[in-house]
Parts: C-alpha cells; sequence; structure tokens
C-alpha cells in the first residue's frame, strides 16, 4: 500500500481563540476555540447539532469565512503557515476536505479523472498527475476502478474516491465532516477501515462524528458544546465521562457506560477488552456461558390477521433486474417492525408498494384484507404514512401549522376538524410552540418531526419511517425514537427502515432482512441477532453490547440490560 | 436506471476531438434553424439518425419517446391555432386546419425534435469534461465552461429529487391534476419549492466542494486527458462544414421554407 509522508516538525493544525459568528445569529457558532493537533494525530470530533464541529472544519479550510456571511476573529495556522488572506483554493493543497454528501462533490465521469480534478485546477502537470493518480486509488482500495462512471459506484466507493481526489494533493491535514453518515453498514465499515489505515500511515485526520464507538482509535477527542470545548483529552479520559457527554448530546460509547454501571474502572477499546474487564472484576462469570440464549417465547413472528399483507409480490424497474423477488410479508396492527438490509437491497422499493407509490409486476398488497390496487390514494393514505427519509422533500408551507393542516386540507377535512388534528398531531411530536414558526428555520430534528405530524394528521393505522435518525445528533434520535415509540403503544403500526443496529435492538419487535430483492430472515430481534452468519454475510453488525452480552452467554439488547443480568449473577 | 445519458462507447464519434463535437452540436443547431420545411429537415433528420445507429443511442431516445412525440403532437396542434393560412379544409372551431398550416405545424415540431435530438445524441456521446474542454478552446472563459458542462450533470439529480418530491405530496392526498390549465401550473407550487430549496443546497454544497478541490486556483487549469487532432476529426469538420452550407443554402434558396407549397 502507498504511503504518504507527513512532515512532523510543526503542529499540523494551530487555531488561536477562533470565535465566529453568523451573519444574524444571536450567539457565537464558535467562541475562542483554541487547540493544536501535532502531525500525524487524528482527532475526533464530537458533540450536538448546532455545536459548531462543521464551523470549526469548515474554518480550518477558509469556508468560513470565505462562503459564509459572519464575523470571523482569531488565527489559524496550517503547517505553520497562516491562513488569513487566502482563498478556499490556496488552501485545497494544504487541508483536504471529505463531506457527507457525496453525490455534491463528484464532478467527473471516470474514476482516474475524478481523482486528477484537484490536481488539474492546481495547474499540476500531466506527468506528475499520471504518478499521482495510481497510488491514490490504491491506498483507498479501488485500484482497478480507474474507468468507472463515479455514479456507478456504492455509497462507500464513492466517499472512498472523494478521500483519494484530496489524498492526490498530498495534503497536511484531511478533514471528514460526517463522511458516513449516509452511507450503509458496509460503506461505513469500508471508510472506517481506509481512515484507520491512513492514520498508521501518519497522516494528520480530523474526523467529525456522531458514533463515539468509530472513535475509539483516535488520539484525542475534541467534544464541543455550544461552540466552546466542553472536553478535550484521550478517548479514554473523554469517554469515560459519561455525564458530559449526554450533556453535550454525544452517545457515550456503550461498553464504557455498561462498565461504569457495573462499577469498574476501564475503557474498553474492545468487545474482549471489556469481557476482560468484567471477568476480572467478577471471576466465576466467566465460566457461566450458556449455549442457547434465543427465548422463544419472544420471536415476534405474527399470528394474528395480516393489516398488511404482501403476496409473493415481485418488481422490476423497466428493463433493469429485479429489485423485489417473490416477497411474502404480513405486519398485524401495532406491529414494531425494523427491515434491514444493504443500499439496493429492495427495502424501500418494498415500503413504496405498500403505500401504493409502485405497483407489483407480479402478486399483490393487501390493507386490511382489501387489495390495495383498488382502493382510492385517499383510502391508502389514512390507512398508511409513510415518512421520506429527507424530510425537505416535502416542507413548501411558509409555517409550521400550514405544513401540518397540507394532508387534511387535500382530503377536504372541515377547518375545526383540522384544527383539531393540527393541534394533536402538534402536540405529539412537540411542535405545539412552533405552529407559526417557519418549517425551513427549525433543526433537523424538528423538521423530521414536523414531517412525522404532517402525515400523523391523517391518523394512519401504520407509519414507515424511512431512515428515520440519519444525519440526527443522539439526543434529537433519542427524542425521534421517543415519539415513535409513543405512537406505537397509542396503536400504530411502526415499521422503520434502518441501517443502525442500536436502533433495531432496543425499540423493533421483528426484524426482516433484505438481500438482493429477496428477504433473507423474517424473525424476533433476538433471534436476529443470533445470526452470526447471516450478520456478517450482510454486512450488519449486533451492538456491541450485545456481542459482550453473548459472550456471557446472555442475548442482550440494551446496556440496561446486560447490566441487569451481570448484576443478577455477580 | 442510469440518470445520465453519457453511454460509454468506443465509436469513432466518441473519440472525436470534443471541440469536433461541440462545432457539430452548433452545426446541428444552425443546420435546423434555417429549415421550415419538413422534407428539407430530412437530411439533417437523416445524418442523426445514422449517428444515432452508429453510436448505440437508441436507448436515450427511448427513454426519451414519449417527449419527442409530445412535442411534435402538440406543436403541430398549436400551430394549427395561430398560423392561419391556407384552404380550410375541415373546419374546426378556434383550429386553422389547411394544408399549409399542417405542415407548418409540423415542420415546427419535427425543427424542436431535432433539436432535441442534437441535444440527445451529443450528451450520449460527450464526458463533461469534453464538454468543458471543447468550450475551452472555443475560447469560452473555464469557469463558464465548466458551469456549462456541469449543469448538465445536475438536471437529472433535480429532475430525481422533483420525482420524489411529487410521491411525497401524493402521499399526502395532493391531486396534480385538478382544474385548469393554471390552476394545474399553480398546484407544482409544493413541488418546486423543495425543488428549489434543494437546487440551492446542493449548488451551495458543491461550490464548496469545488473550491476545497482547488478550482479557481489556477485561471488556466491542466488537462489530465489529452485530446490529439486525428484524420476523423478534420473529416468529421469538413463534413459538418458541409451540412451547415446545405442547409444555410436551402434557406437561401428558397426550398428550405415552406413557400413552394403555397
Amino acid at each position: 500500500m502507498k504511503t504518504f509522508s507527513v512532515n512532523t516538525n510543526q503542529h499540523a493544525v494551530s487555531a488561536q481563540e477562533v470565535t465566529f459568528t453568523y451573519h444574524g445569529a444571536d450567539r457565537p457558532a464558535l467562541q475562542a476555540v483554541t487547540f493544536t493537533q501535532n502531525a500525524g494525530e487524528m482527532i475526533g470530533v464530537m458533540g450536538a447539532s448546532g455545536a459548531g464541529k462543521s464551523t470549526l472544519a469548515k474554518c480550518l479550510n477558509r469556508i468560513v469565512p470565505e462562503f459564509e456571511d459572519g464575523d470571523f476573529r482569531g488565527a489559524i495556522r496550517i503547517a505553520g503557515e497562516p491562513l488569513e488572506q487566502l482563498r478556499v483554493c490556496d488552501v485545497a493543497p494544504k487541508v483536504g476536505m471529505v463531506f457527507q454528501d457525496f453525490e455534491s462533490q463528484l464532478f467527473s465521469t471516470n474514476v482516474a479523472h475524478e481523482v486528477a480534478f484537484a490536481m488539474e485546477q492546481v495547474g499540476m502537470d500531466r506527468a506528475e498527475m499520471d504518478r499521482r493518480i495510481m497510488p491514490a486509488l490504491e491506498a483507498v482500495g479501488l485500484r482497478g476502478f480507474e474507468h468507472r462512471d463515479p455514479m456507478s459506484l456504492s455509497g462507500g466507493e464513492k466517499q472512498r474516491l472523494a478521500i483519494a481526489s484530496v489524498l492526490a494533493l498530498r495534503p497536511s491535514v484531511i478533514v471528514l465532516d460526517e463522511p458516513t453518515t449516509d452511507l450503509d453498514p458496509e460503506g461505513r465499515a469500508e471508510v472506517f477501515e481506509l481512515i484507520k489505515k491512513l492514520r498508521a500511515q501518519g497522516l494528520s485526520l480530523i474526523v467529525i462524528e456522531h458514533e463515539s464507538e468509530e472513535l475509539r482509535a483516535a488520539d484525542r477527542i475534541v467534544v464541543l458544546r455550544e461552540g466552546q470545548i466542553a472536553a478535550d483529552g484521550p478517548p479514554s479520559e473523554v469517554f469515560a465521562r459519561t455525564e458530559l457527554l449526554r450533556e453535550c448530546g454525544v452517545r457515550p460509547p456503550g461498553l464504557g457506560h455498561a462498565l461504569e454501571l457495573l462499577g469498574i474502572e476501564a475503557q474498553p477499546k474492545s468487545v474482549e477488552q471489556a469481557y476482560d474487564a468484567i471477568v476480572r472484576a467478577y471471576p466465576r462469570l466467566a465460566t457461566n456461558v450458556v449455549s442457547n440464549v434465543a427465548d422463544p417465547s419472544e420471536r415476534a413472528m405474527p399470528s394474528g390477521p395480516a393489516f398488511i399483507g404482501i403476496e409473493n409480490v415481485s418488481f422490476s424497474y423497466a428493463g433493469g433486474p429485479r429489485v423485489l423477488d417473490s416477497i411474502d410479508l404480513k405486519v398485524e396492527a401495532g406491529e414494531f417492525l425494523a427491515i434491514v438490509g444493504q443500499n439496493g437491497s429492495g427495502k424501500t422499493t418494498l415500503a413504496k408498494h405498500i403505500v401504493g407509490l409502485l405497483q407489483p409486476a407480479t402478486g399483490r398488497v393487501t390493507i386490511d384484507g382489501k387489495n390495495r390496487a383498488q382502493m382510492r390514494p385517499a383510502e391508502t393514505a389514512r390507512a398508511v404514512a409513510y415518512v421520506f427519509q429527507n424530510p425537505d422533500h416535502q416542507i413548501f408551507a411558509a409555517t409550521v401549522e400550514d405544513e401540518v393542516a397540507f394532508g387534511p386540507r387535500n382530503f377536504g377535512l372541515p377547518d375545526d376538524e383540522i384544527r383539531r388534528r393540527c393541534d394533536e398531531a402538534l402536540e405529539a411530536v412537540g411542535l405545539q410552540n412552533e405552529r407559526q414558526s417557519d418549517p425551513f428555520m427549525l433543526s433537523k430534528g424538528e423538521r423530521q418531526r414536523l414531517a412525522v405530524a404532517s402525515v400523523l394528521v391523517l391518523r394512519p393505522r401504520m407509519l414507515i419511517l424511512d431512515e428515520p435518525t440519519t444525519g440526527l445528533d443522539h439526543r434529537e434520535q433519542l427524542r425521534m425514537m421517543a415519539l415513535v415509540r409513543d405512537l406505537n403503544r397509542a396503536g400504530i403500526a411502526i415499521v422503520i427502515i434502518t441501517h443502525t443496529p442500536w436502533l433495531v435492538a432496543e425499540y423493533a419487535r421483528r426484524v426482516v432482512l433484505m438481500r438482493k430483492g429477496a428477504k433473507i430472515f423474517d424473525g424476533g430481534v433476538r433471534e436476529f441477532f443470533m445470526q452470526d452468519e447471516l450478520l456478517r454475510s450482510s454486512s450488519f453488525r449486533a451492538p456491541e453490547i450485545t456481542e459482550l452480552g453473548r459472550r456471557f452467554g446472555t442475548l442482550a439488547l440494551t446496556t440496561g440490560e446486560f447490566v441487569a443480568w451481570i448484576k443478577e449473577r455477580a | 436506471m442510469p440518470i445520465y445519458l453519457y453511454i460509454d462507447r468506443g465509436t469513432f464519434v466518441h473519440r472525436l476531438h470534443p471541440t469536433v463535437k461541440v462545432f457539430a452540436l452548433f452545426i446541428m443547431f444552425w443546420s435546423v434553424y434555417w429549415v421550415d420545411n419538413p422534407i428539407a429537415l430530412l437530411p439533417v433528420g437523416l445524418v442523426m439518425l445514422w449517428i444515432a445507429q452508429l453510436t448505440d443511442s437508441w436507448p436515450n431516445f427511448y427513454r426519451l419517446r414519449w417527449l419527442f412525440a409530445i412535442l411534435v403532437f402538440t406543436t403541430t396542434i398549436a400551430w394549427m391555432v395561430f398560423y392561419r393560412r391556407g384552404a380550410v379544409l375541415v373546419n374546426v372551431p378556434v383550429f386553422h386546419v389547411s394544408r399549409l398550416s399542417l405542415v407548418f405545424g409540423f415542420g415546427r415540431g419535427i425543427k424542436l425534435a431535432e433539436l432535441l435530438a442534437a441535444s440527445v445524441l451529443f450528451l450520449s456521446t460527450t464526458k463533461i469534461e469534453e464538454f468543458t474542454y471543447g468550450l475551452q478552446r472555443m475560447r469560452v472563459p473555464y469557469r463558464v465552461s465548466f458551469a456549462i458542462s456541469l449543469s448538465f450533470r445536475l438536471v437529472p439529480l433535480f429532475i430525481d429529487s422533483a420525482v420524489t418530491i411529487v410521491d411525497a405530496q401524493r402521499l399526502r392526498g395532493y391531486d396534480f391534476n385538478q382544474g385548469g390549465p393554471i390552476e394545474r401550473v399553480r398546484r407544482y407550487v409544493p413541488v418546486v419549492i423543495p425543488v428549489f430549496m434543494g437546487a440551492l443546497r446542493k449548488a451551495n454544497n458543491m461550490a464548496m466542494a469545488l473550491e476545497t478541490r482547488g478550482f479557481g486556483f489556477s485561471h488556466e487549469p491542466t488537462t489530465f486527458i489529452e485530446y490529439p487532432v486525428t484524420g476523423a476529426d478534420v473529416l468529421a469538420f469538413a463534413f459538418l462544414i458541409g451540412l451547415g452550407t446545405l442547409n444555410f443554402m436551402l434557406y437561401w434558396t428558397g426550398l428550405g421554407g415552406i413557400g413552394p407549397l403555397k
């Protein structure tokens, strides 16, 4: 593998008293932030949405203040050179930046050309470009992809290509701003594997990420809160401050938190280390392994009448391969089902068949016993509602209240009924005080809840949520899922399409795993997390706490469950 | 389903110098511009059919078949309302159905279809990097040529997002087909606003990503791919000059108009 040399004589990054206030904002997004990064160091930056993580990243390559209108103070040096007076493009050879939205950072029709793009911009000659392209592609594991169209790559490959294109300029620092948010588990694993390799080569990396487990390998963790550094230190120290992490909207690593609840002082970096620490504290647990941990009574297979019936449904887009292949599925009223699988496995296509956005080529879909093909759209919308992954795909009204009222108005409900339903829906999602707010000014989490309210107002009996927590910080994720759980408890059947293992473990009661358009697993959550081979081949991992539990012979879905089980036996 | 029109093949049209391809697009537009008569539009049409066959571009024409049909049909009908010349063949209220209005309207429809076909052929055989390079060689500033070529890559992304937004609003019971023509246009507001906001966001993200890759660092960026001028380029250039001249002569002599049909 090609390695990239770094200059270790200087701080890779030095930020002194950096303060930035966006135009019109009532408080600074960053406030007197001071930190240094040694050459070859990997820093993980964490914090809630709005804490200043992305603003900090953008300061390092002059996007702030060049692109963003506002007041910038302080000084930043990259490898000893001050950035003042430089344009964003002047900083490009020094600081590489990889964004969350991979579609927006690929501009070429050919992988090799994509890598060459930045080199062309800085006026590099063709011979030098030729010398740099293959090592950059090799470093990210894309050798052999030179002639592929970037748009034909998977999400993980696209993000690795984006990294290759910044590597080719050989910058002093690479900043990755939530690079895996939009990726499936396989894509996430690919990118974090690459980050590990780059770190091992001594590249200076700054990685912004919500999942603390992924940053355990960092040299330092910087936690931001309201634009200020709330914690800065090695992962073992920062992750041990679970209370502070929670206050900052960061999910503490499950393993460390479990050990803390058991009164064991340790910050394990792996399931193995956590297991060893527990066994040292409670030696008699080491032999207490139970071979079969699945409780058949907890299997969540439906036995009653189907609310949604999918019978032998197959589907292909015009001229394309089969996207759904002979799917049979039954969902009962009041169920909580998670549909998982890699990108392109057919999850969303299946959901679109349920709500009537797509018609099956063969087979049929029934809703409450009626053939969906014969139901009017209004009837379907009142039975099953669908919340798209991106709430911005539906928001258009001037106020939150109008946005929510849009659906009932389309169905011609009387004004007083619309008002009553809007109150009820806004109350349910906790936006009752925002009814006159501009929806575009809400946070991503609030917009996601608004999207739920705008379909909830139709009083559906089932809610399908496509990746409901993508792009939300931990606090917003918990709030969103608490809402979903409450709706389920109120009798609404829930189907979530997700890539997030802990979400499946903590909330769902039944899992359907899709692969290449086929349903390859349908059963209870505990049973699902016991299917080692199936999980591995689908690039889906059980939460670490579940893996740790299995080492002891139990199948815990949450930290609380695991700790209770250990305490009972210790 | 691919959202871009480029079809990666190694045909001689694909291998032509980018400047020749941009020039070919210009000549096709030029040729179509001067001629009104459907029969006189035939030579350009035949050249396009030949290129489509040669470059294996039929899948793109198939994808857009309804757009071609709608263009020709609605244009023919519309001109029967506005082009009120020639002896009426059939009495239909509002319409002026004459041989002349039919030929004129159909000619206009074919003209639009040929303009669309020229664009489809160009995008089927030209990568955006080639488009940028071709424009640059024609003295268009790099920033402008890059923006033009990138916009072609963005349009399919916006269409994709518009389809999702239409789906989202339909699921909230919205009927896009209610009311008369003006009301129907107005009813697209719940689609236009999210598409516009999404486009702004995407354009902003893209602008940031471009600058962080050094866009703007140099006024004259280098090019990774070499585009040598070959004998095929010279031949194609000569052929295009001939085609452009022929169509201008059709106009000049009046053979390209619909005058002789009067």
